[in-house]
């Protein structure tokens, strides 16, 4: 049966194909409990619209010898806004035809006036090179009649000045926008003084710190722009997101117009929750989700189904792909049937695993969220999905890489026993009727804008009657004055320093600087080889001295961490564990905000606070049972940050008063934070990286110096906490100034409180588990006990909070 | 959401912090007020209420044009000495421009400070040098913004001297200056770009002049070791942009006068160095005064063509006893230039000196194997060098003295060679073929 499988050509997926191989998966279960949620989702029929009158004949003609002749009724409401001059948002699923929403009326624009120019940002060069391709195409049925390259990185200097001055339409990423174009625009005059279209692509991954960032890098383009005088209009392209429109106008700050019906056909899809069953009920001890993952995943490629695996690190990336490529081997003389894919491999190692997949030379790949946006992979027939990918939008998006147009496609969510996953499998209605995800952005955080200000004030002085972002710019300029980095003249504000801003402010991590991690192996003959490289936030915990650190399947032992070099040096090894970093947190408020007690008694407050944070060991994990098999410590440098945070005081009363020991009474605290945490990170529909947590001592007063060492032995441990007297609960944005969590969970206290009382009430466990209060191992018996007394202490108003935060809104 | 409006006194409170801290802090604070921020500026309100002060410290003498005010420093040096050049030698710099810029008249010699090297619209050129040939010698001038708010006329009065003199000539202008200053143009938005009739850069042959000889081609290492002069105290060039930015922060102003002069110098240098070469490039053969230079000089007239010229020179300079290297090198292109020429007798004679284990001594055998192959058409002679090619390969490998990568790849094109010349005598139509290719 199998030789005669892998003979034949890959058959197409069908409904039933999936309905029995999970029949087999869970036949040993009560199916009821592993599988909470199988939705088919029917097909959609394709809405048409003639194309556009206005659109020029050769251009017609150019897409109709590609074989497209009518619009998606999406593409001809955009194409007809962009063509009236509107800025405008798209919001559409994978694989709708989006590119040629921006396509066209770009062209068109170009084709009628050669002057034109156009800038399309990507948020990654993969994404580029992928849309070039689609524009060359079109360029050659056009006689060549416009210009389109890409420009980063990788673009040669030498094709550099010809680029700036005949390509009609570049192609680019907000980076290479901030260090390498803006800053010397002079160069690109021609581009400047002709622009008349900006295409931002995959808007929704500008969320957050980097969405922060794109806003104040789009405030300096338009002020460039400006200069040159010039005034673009903006196309965006979005996932599904609940804010889209929103979104846009505050990246653009202008008014947007939103597109979202979508005219675009889609084959049936087969959407499976899958709850891994219990093996112990007490402890809420379910089955390793990466096991259960690996088997779904295994059957399914067993039936030669082209799959795509979706892991939300890059360590599980990893630990799933040994796994698969040790059940699909390759066969003698052909190339690896399962291959990975994520940040940190080398871009021709990418494009080629792109090109198998297209050519169905690959079978399966396991990818982080690198693969989630748009690029080309051609149509998968499933999507396995190893824990939930942190939002419903991007879940959605994930699940949009299998099945493309028609035919029908599976996807299956696999839960891990984090509360946030167990949340969304046991409530699979919270999923499937709930609107996505809002994203969030603070373009006037003073950290993200100060930085923006400095570089805007090399590109062009800064004028005091300026406006960039919300904040008195004179003052501001007084001030990086005084830390001799302007200097007034004539009234502007000049730019008075030999560096060159950009190049010290990364848009996506809090510093540009990588760890590079190289193989000694080949040191002997002279030739060490560099594998990788990893960002500097997490090289940290994961290329620290005697990590594990998993690369392409293979496990390399880390021998040394040059710090200030920036460089892990690693040697192949085969052992059966990897490492897990354990970080050691320190809160201290620095100023705050707001402050207002509620029952308990307890506060809540908001404000600025000094995050100090250490990796000062690690575990060793056990492939396969997850056992702890050792542990070490390290001595690594420590982080500072400066932002902001809501937390919660729990009184004095409240906390002495609880019917438990003391130990208890810790471990319950840490617990409840566990749990307020993960409902903070769903309640805030961000990233579970974005916020932070800690538990502190109250300090006596906000503002009074005090020495470290005498309060908030805060740690993710609880075990090594002393007694506290006014335990303050912290949970805090995750990057320096912060970005923007912190005063919204301060709003909404009252429905974060009783949202926990519902997570954890509802868990099935009896002493905590990792779905609620957290692993039992690390904790006393009687946590989820404590927690529950407390927040139910605590949230005795809350319903009155919780209506009053609805008003709010 | 709501926004919350940080206070400003966070930015100094970030400071402050960032004093007290000691630990390795990265993150806000070094991204916010980066590593600079350590050193305290002088916070005292400028000085610049006393203008003529500054005039007077400078010796300049404050001017006006339509677009505002700028300083001007003048001064006529009778050193170095007018040159003019001869078109022979100018042809060697830049072949489709000869007849334009023979004039000397025409010439202008640039020179900017800047307030950085990296580049971008935000670095600016706060000091510009010019400099003629006048009454024999070198009139200088300087234009020196007091302010960022005097850019313009500061442009303003240097596109006026362009047009006078409109040849640019520059030490590593084409990839610093003149961008630069196009850049400054482009962002006045008021003046339009200056467009000079032609820019000589001399960096790139006094590069092939003497490098090999001094191993930095900084303008002020050339006018010590190539014109003898001595510039005596000088200002470091790494240090003039804080000496600007001092001065703005109200900073003395005597502190910009070892700028002046430095830039002085580097103009004066600039044009008795341009002279220096032009004359080389002209009459090496008499004037060159080492086999360095004479090399050089024969580089530069290989690379436009003037292969009798450069055969000869390179003749000249083996027959002073160059450095081991430059003499291979020499060599090297000497056989080249032979084997193009059709002579061949002297290029086997070179080719058989250089061979050996080296990278160019391998090439040296493959040269003369092709040779011996193609137009000796004497296949058995070509097995001998290819196989004595072979076993010095191998003995070099054994004995360690090549790298495992170069041994691979050298061994694999003699084995090809080896290969198709001992299948010659069977396949001579295919190989008369190959020859052709390979001639």
């Amino acid at each position: 049966m199998c030789a005669f499988h892998s003979l034949a050509p890959r058959p197409p997926a069908s409904l039933e194909t999936v309905h029995n191989l999970l029949g087999s998966l869970v036949s040993r279960y009560r199916q009821e409990e592993v599988l909470t949620a199988v939705r088919q989702i029917p097909a959609r029929e394709a809405k048409f619209r003639p194309l556009p009158a206005w659109v020029t004949s050769s251009l017609a003609e150019a897409y109709r010898a590609k074989g497209i002749r009518d619009l998606y009724l999406h593409q001809a409401a955009t194409a007809d806004l962009v063509r009236d001059g509107k800025n405008v948002v798209i919001v559409t699923p994978t694989a709708s035809g989006k590119t040629l929403c921006y396509n066209m009326p770009v062209l068109n624009a170009v084709l009628e006036n050669p002057d034109t120019r156009a800038l399309y940002l990507f948020p990654t060069k993969a994404l580029a090179q992928d849309q070039l391709a689609e524009l060359h195409d079109l360029a050659k049925r056009l006689d060549d009649g416009f210009g389109a390259f890409t420009y980063d990185g990788d673009t040669p200097s030498d094709a550099r000045k010809a680029i700036r001055e005949r390509g009609h339409i570049v192609l680019t990423n907000p980076d290479m926008l901030h260090t390498g174009i803006l800053p010397h625009h002079t160069k690109w005059m021609r581009l400047f003084e002709n622009l008349r279209y900006i295409v931002l692509d995959e808007l929704h991954t500008y969320r957050g710190v980097f969405g922060s960032h794109l806003a104040n890098v789009l405030r300096r383009l338009k002020r460039v722009a400006r200069f040159y005088g010039s005034d673009p209009q903006f196309i965006c392209c979005s996932a599904t997101i609940a804010n889209p429109g929103e979104l846009a106008s505050r990246l653009i700050e202008k008014d947007v117009e939103v597109v979202e019906e979508n005219g675009a056909p889609a084959g049936e899809k087969l959407f499976v929750f899958y709850n891994p069953p219990m093996v112990n009920r007490n402890l809420g001890i379910r089955r390793s989700y990466i096991n259960e993952a690996t088997r779904v995943a295994k059957e399914i490629l067993a039936r030669k189904l082209q799959t795509i695996v979706f892991a939300n690190s890059r360590l599980h990336t990893e630990v799933l792909l040994t796994y698969l490529q040790q059940a699909n081997p390759p066969k003698p003389g052909q190339p690896e049937p399962i291959r990975g894919y994520r940040g940190g491999y080398l871009p021709g190692e990418r494009r080629e695993i792109e090109r198998g997949l297209r050519d169905g030379r690959i079978l399966g790949v396991v990818a982080t969220n690198a693969l989630e946006l748009g690029i080309d992979v051609g149509s998968l027939d499933a999507c396995v999905m190893a824990g939930y990918p942190g939002s419903i939008a991007s879940t959605w998006q994930r699940a949009g890489r299998a099945g493309r147009r028609s035919g029908s496609s599976c996807a299956v969510f696999v839960a891990s026993s984090a509360p946030l996953d167990q949340f969304i499998v046991q409530h699979p209605d919270y999923f499937f009727d709930n609107s996505p995800e809002h994203a969030h952005i603070q373009p006037d955080n003073l950290e993200i804008l100060v930085n923006h200000l400095k570089c805007a004030a090399f590109e062009l002085p800064v004028s005091p009657d300026e406006k960039f972002g919300n904040v008195d710019l004179p003052d501001l300029c007084e001030q990086l004055g005084e830390a001799g980095f302007l200097h007034q003249s004539g009234g502007d504000w000049h730019w008075i320093d030999e560096a060159y801003p950009a190049d010290t402010i990364s848009l996506r991590s809090v510093t540009s600087d990588n760890f590079v991690i190289i193989d000694t192996t080949g040191e002997d003959n002279g030739k060490p080889e560099v594998i990788g490289e990893v960002d500097f936030s997490s090289a940290l915990t994961t290329v620290h001295p005697k990590a594990i650190y998993i690369h392409q399947g293979q496990q390399y032992h880390v021998e040394h961490l040059d710090f200030d070099k920036r460089k892990a040096y690693v040697k192949p090894v085969n052992v059966d564990y990897f490492t897990d970093a354990i970080r050691y947190t320190q809160v201290r408020v620095l100023e705050v905000a707001e402050e207002e007690g509620i029952a308990g008694p307890a506060a809540r407050a908001h404000g600025d606070v000094l995050v100090r944070s250490q990796v000062v060991g690690f575990k060793k994990i056990k492939f396969f049972t997850n056992e702890n098999v050792g542990s070490g410590k390290l001595e690594l440098p420590e982080n500072e940050m400066h932002t902001t945070s809501f937390w919660l005081t729990l009184g004095h009363s409240l906390f002495a008063e609880l019917p438990f020991s003391l130990s208890e009474r810790q471990s319950g605290i840490f617990g409840l934070l566990y749990a307020l945490g993960s409902m903070a990170t769903l309640l805030m529909m961000c990233d579970r990286r974005d916020l932070g947590t800690a538990v502190g001592e109250r300090p006596p007063s906000a503002a009074s110096e005090i020495n470290w060492e005498d309060f908030a032995t805060a740690s993710s441990n609880g075990s090594e906490a002393k007694e506290f007297f006014e335990p303050n609960l912290y949970i805090y944005d995750a990057y320096p100034g912060g970005i923007g969590f912190s005063e919204p969970l301060y709003r909404i206290c009252g429905t974060l409180l009783n949202r926990t009382l519902d997570l954890v009430s509802a868990c099935p466990c009896q002493n905590g588990c990792p779905s609620c209060v957290g692993p039992i191992a690390d904790r006393s018996e009687r946590t989820k006990e404590v927690a529950l007394e407390v927040l139910g202490r605590l949230s005795r108003d809350a319903q009155f909070m919780a209506t009053r935060t609805a008003e709010i809104a | 959401m709501s926004v919350r409006y940080v206070s400003l006194d966070r930015v100094r409170g970030l400071k402050a912090l960032r004093r007290s801290s000691t630990s390795d802090v990265r993150g806000w604070q070094a991204s916010l007020l980066n590593e600079s921020g350590d050193e305290s500026h002088p916070r005292t309100k400028p000085i610049q209420d006393d203008p003529d002060r500054l005039s007077q410290v400078l010796g300049a003498t404050p001017k006006t044009n339509q677009y505002g005010d700028y300083l001007s420093v003048r001064c006529l040096c009778a050193q170095p000495p007018r040159y003019s050049p001869d078109l022979r030698a100018l042809r060697l710099l830049t072949p489709e421009a000869a007849d334009e810029i023979a004039d000397p008249d025409q010439w202008l010699f640039l020179d900017t400070e800047t307030t950085g090297l990296a580049g971008g619209s935000g670095t600016y050129a706060f000091l510009v040098g010019v400099a003629w040939w006048e009454s024999g010698g070198l009139e200088i001038e300087q234009f020196f913004m007091r302010e960022y708010s005097e850019e313009r006329s500061l442009l303003f009065a240097l596109r006026e001297r362009i047009a006078e003199h409109p040849v640019l000539v520059t030490f590593n202008g084409k990839s610093f200056d003149w961008p630069l200053l196009e850049t400054r143009y482009r962002m006045s938005r008021k003046i339009s770009v200056p467009t000079p009739r032609a820019h000589l850069d001399f960096l790139h042959p006094a590069r092939n002049l003497w490098r090999l000889r001094l191993g930095s081609v900084r303008l002020s290492e050339l006018e010590r070791h190539v014109l003898g002069w001595d510039r005596g105290a000088d200002v470091l060039s790494g240090q003039i942009p804080q000496v600007y930015f001092d001065y703005l922060r109200g900073g003395p102003p005597e502190r910009l006068v070892p700028v002046l002069n430095h830039n002085q110098m580097d103009l004066r240098g600039l044009a008795a160095l341009s002279s220096r070469i032009l004359s080389l490039l002209s009459d090496a053969e008499s004037i060159g005064e080492n086999g360095l230079e004479l090399f050089g000089v024969s580089r530069i007239c290989e690379k436009r063509g003037e292969h009798s010229r450069a055969r000869e020179l390179y003749q000249k300079s083996i027959a002073t006893f160059l450095p081991a290297e430059t003499d291979r090198a020499a060599r090297r292109s000497l056989a080249r230039l032979a084997k193009r020429e059709g002579d061949f007798d002297l290029a086997c004679e070179l080719w058989r000196d250089a061979a050996g284990n080296s990278r160019h001594g391998y090439e040296a055998y493959e040269q003369l194997a092709i040779y011996y192959e193609h137009k000796a058409r004497n296949p058995e002679q070509a097995r001998q060098i290819v196989l004595r090619a072979i076993d010095e390969l191998r003995r070099a490998n054994q004995v360690g003295d090549i790298a495992p990568g170069a041994y691979r790849e050298i061994k694999a094109r003699f084995d090809r060679r080896m290969e198709r010349l001992g299948r010659r005598n069977r396949r001579p139509l295919l190989d008369a073929l190959a020859m052709q290719d390979e001639a």
